[in-house]
């Protein structure tokens, strides 16, 4: 055998082990996913530490922290897939929705509710990951997701062409202030014990207020 | 060890000046929140361990303890030292609004100028207030309610001005008023907002959520 045929023999080999590395790493990830989506649930996430996290799911300490920069990023990647399938419902709910733009926002909000009325605890720590020091400029925390802002600024724009919203309003600042209020309800639940029909009653009040804030004179 | 009440100690020393302990202790307390502040403001609440922050006070672990109860305590004080002087701010700028929009947006702004110069610390502060363990008790603390407050209280007193209707909803729209003040600091901290661009973007929400509660 040539010297040439050798190297392309090692090199094949070499490929081949970096695929099975990249393989181990990505059942890893998952693993380690599907452990973090169980803990927080039970135990909420401050009460699950990355220690946990790898015992729950066979791995590792050491390769929790070789696939993620933090429990913040972890966090971000279990609401992310959470979230698309929601986002993926609202998606095929929305051409359906009639009524006002207030009426479509107030349904479009409760469907939030109601999905996320399960996991609060988690919804909350979810906003509190934007602030995390040592979240990866990739990760995706609450008003970084695209998502639902344009959910939001869909359901306003339609509102423009059917001539209930005025044509001047920015409607990125409508949808900030309903991403604020919609945030701040989620503290009730914590603070007041509210339930999804709670949070969606207190939602549907603000959604008002702010409607008329944009409604044409 | 014999313990001596706070209260006995006044009542058998009236007038005297502070002893050399209570200065000492006093001293100690102001080395520890003063590194306290700093480590919050670079490594964020989760990151700065008490540890850290003694080291950086030049004191042990021990002394900060005996001064304060933990972390969580030190994290409220400097707070609630923070968010007093700020309150006092935006109750001088709210007297000076012409209006109730423009004595908002000067509450608004008095805010955002007091935090420019410390948004690492409100970034920390806003990690923390999120957190549904710790959460409820920082906005639960005095002049932060209080910060809430006004912006009720601005509302009422237009309505008794007139400005507003007096079904204006005035505690659900300062709610409401005072989370747009919150929300806006994300722009602040994270997409380096100037304090105009603050301004302009609180001018418009004000407007937004006023418009339904303007008479006429």
């Amino acid at each position: 055998m040539t010297a040439d045929a050798d190297k392309k023999k090692a090199e094949a080999k070499e490929a081949r082990r970096a695929a099975a590395r990249q393989s181990q790493k990505e059942a890893t990830r998952q693993r380690v996913l599907a452990a973090a989506r169980e803990l927080f649930d039970t135990r909420g996430y401050q009460g699950a530490t990355i220690r946990d996290i790898a015992r729950h799911a066979g791995v590792a300490v050491g390769s929790v922290f070789t696939t993620f920069a933090s429990k913040g990023e972890i966090l971000s990647e279990v609401m992310q897939s959470r979230l698309d399938r929601l986002y993926g419902e609202l998606y095929r709910v929305m051409p359906h929705l009639r009524g006002s733009t207030a009426d479509r926002l107030r349904t479009m909000f409760a469907i939030h509710f109601n999905f996320e009325a399960q996991h609060v605890r988690l919804f909350l720590s979810h906003i509190a990951a934007a602030y995390d020091w040592t979240l990866p400029a990739s990760a995706k925390p609450y008003g970084r997701t695209p998502g639902l802002q344009e959910i939001i600024r869909g359901v306003l724009a339609k509102g423009v062409e059917d001539g209930d919203v005025r044509k001047d309003v920015d409607l990125q600042e409508v949808v900030d202030l309903l991403m604020a209020a919609y945030a701040w309800t989620y503290r009730l639940v914590v603070t007041k014990g509210l339930d999804a029909k709670g949070c969606t009653d207190v939602m549907d009040r603000q959604i008002g207020l702010v409607c008329e804030g944009f409604a044409p004179r | 060890m014999k313990h001596i009440s706070p209260n006995q100690v006044a009542a058998e020393s009236p007038v005297r000046a502070p002893t050399r302990r209570a200065l000492a202790k006093q001293q100690t307390r102001v080395k520890v929140l003063a590194a306290a502040r700093k480590l919050f403001s670079e490594e964020g609440y989760e990151g700065a361990t008490i540890r850290d922050i003694a080291a950086a006070a030049g004191m042990s672990t021990g002394a900060v303890f005996a001064n304060f109860t933990d972390k969580s305590d030190l994290f409220r004080e400097i707070m609630t030292a923070d968010c007093e002087t700020l309150l006092d701010a935006m109750r001088e700028a709210a007297g000076r609004g012409r209006g109730v929009e423009d004595a908002l947006l000067k509450v608004f702004m008095a805010g955002y100028t007091f935090y420019k110069s410390r948004l690492p610390l409100a970034r920390a502060a806003f990690g923390v207030s999120w957190t549904s363990e710790s959460g409820p008790t920082l906005r639960a603390l005095a002049p932060i309610q209080a910060m809430q407050d006004l912006f009720v209280e601005q509302l009422n007193l237009a309505v008794e001005r007139g400005e507003l209707r007096q079904e204006a909803e005035a505690k659900l729209r300062g709610q409401m008023l005072f989370e747009a003040y919150l929300s806006n600091y994300a722009q602040a901290i994270f997409e380096g907002w100037s304090l105009d661009a603050l301004q302009a973007r609180a001018k418009d929400q004000i407007r937004i959520l006023l418009a339904g509660a303007r008479r006429g």
